[in-house]
């Protein structure tokens, strides 16, 4: 039973994934600073799902990436495009209004 | 470190050239940002964990998909693997069939003949769906990957789209009215059977006797040049009963229209039937004398086996003419 609901969960979690990435990327990140943050917020991303969305993303032109030679280590860092901070304030409203319309059906499954 | 390379080749050696090197400096600054500033390989095995198998992180960069055929175009290739796979194995059976009756010389027991028959004819009808299997597949494996189309709507049969207005050209076929595909299939089996024994009859039809060679063939049942002097005519009744053939399996069901070709197809060959029969002519007179010999039978041989094969051969078509009407009559509950 429990891998359903981990493939359930897995599911539930997917789509949300981009709007989750978008929001950190407000300020430049790399990689790995940006798996950082998320976790700290508690969300756990594959990296074998981060690395290729990053990419993703960056095809459609909602952030743009460059690498910084400056550290000992170079490091590629993604931000929000123009175009990225306008589709992520959208996607942001639609899923407030999706995260309120489940709680209010998720509430009413409570009293009944 | 090594390992750390290895790994990245095995990403990179799935992807375009072109983005190659630059997922690979990626790959190393991220990984190498997970590890401690002095690390051994046993650090470096769990971070390889993390990044999950090569092949998956691959695929995630190619954003190419993991299937062969998918969503789209899966429903459609399915339906057509099902009517195009029994037609397959049906024409190369028949074909198989004809071929080893036609080619038949008279030499060889009919039993060997029979199981060899069955012998390659599972083998022709297990290449036969290999084959078509395989480049039906092939093709859509194709179409799958030039169809830039984002849409994942799964495709109708006319590859497009499924609208409610598809559901106009679905014919209703209630279960009682419905002609199954086998059983045209096993018609049109038939006829190629009773053909190729028709055109061979010479070498097929006859007295067998316990020879030297296991059975051998002593005189054959008919006149030969009698017999086939009505080609003209077995060659229409062939056809007929192939245009029936053609006719259930596009209409699927049985329809006044359909009733009444299968009555004018039984008409026809029963007349056929009954004029080659009743030509005296016919049986070879060495066969006759030998059977009425064999069964000591009383009176004319050749009139007694004659109304007993009118009478069957019109008994069966009858039944057939009577079902297709019953059927076609049936109510259709709409």
């Amino acid at each position: 039973m429990n891998t359903l609901l981990n493939s359930l969960t897995t599911e539930l979690r997917r789509g949300t994934l981009t709007l989750a990435v978008l929001s950190q990327l407000q300020t430049p990140q790399y990689g790995y600073s940006l798996v950082q943050l998320l976790e700290q917020c508690g969300i756990t991303i594959e990296q074998s799902t981060l690395y290729p969305l990053l990419r993703r993303l960056e095809k459609q032109e909602l952030v743009t990436s460059s690498w910084d030679t400056t550290e000992s280590r170079p490091r590629r860092y993604y931000v929000l495009t123009a175009y990225g901070i306008e589709i992520f304030q959208q996607l942001k409203k639609e899923w407030e209004k999706t995260s309120q319309e489940l709680s209010l059906l998720l509430k009413g499954d409570d009293n009944g | 470190m090594k390992i750390i390379g290895l790994y990245i080749q095995e990403v990179t050696r799935r992807l375009p050239e072109k983005s190659r090197e630059d997922i690979a400096l990626e790959l190393r600054s991220t990984i190498e940002d997970m590890l401690p500033d002095d690390y051994t390989e046993e650090e470096v095995k769990p971070v390889l964990e993390k990044m999950g198998n090569p092949a998956i992180l691959a695929t995630g960069y190619l954003d190419r998909s993991m299937y062969l055929i998918g969503p789209r175009y899966f429903d459609i290739y399915i339906n057509l693997l099902k009517i195009i796979l029994p037609i397959a194995a049906v024409v190369s059976l028949i074909s198989l069939i004809a071929n080893t009756i036609i080619s038949y010389s008279g030499e060889e027991a009919v039993l060997n003949i029979l199981l060899d028959s069955i012998g390659t004819g599972i083998w022709a009808i297990l290449s036969t769906g290999i084959q078509v299997f395989f480049w039906l597949t092939v093709v859509f494996a194709i179409i799958e990957r030039t169809d830039h189309k984002d849409s994942q709507i799964p495709l109708t049969a006319c590859f497009k789209e499924w609208t409610p207005e598809d559901l106009y050209n679905i014919p209703y076929i209630p279960k009682e009215k419905a002609i199954p595909k086998v059983e045209v299939f096993l018609g049109l089996l038939w006829t190629a059977i009773w053909a190729s024994i028709y055109f061979n009859a010479a070498s097929l039809l006859g007295v067998y006797e316990k020879g030297n060679n296991g059975l051998e063939f002593v005189m054959p049942t008919f006149n030969q040049e009698v017999l086939l002097s009505y080609w003209p005519l077995v060659v229409m009744v062939i056809g007929l009963e192939i245009a029936v053939a053609a006719f259930k399996l596009l209409t699927a069901q049985w329809t006044r229209k359909i009733a009444t070709l299968n009555t004018v197809m039984h008409g026809v060959s029963s007349l056929v039937f009954i004029i080659i029969i009743s030509n005296n002519q016919l049986f070879n007179p060495a066969f006759v004398t030998y059977m009425t010999d064999l069964f000591s039978i009383t009176g004319d041989f050749s009139t007694w086996i004659l109304w007993g094969a009118i009478v069957t051969f019109l008994l069966f078509a009858a039944i057939d003419i009577y079902q297709g009407f019953r059927k076609a009559k049936l109510q259709s509950m709409k």
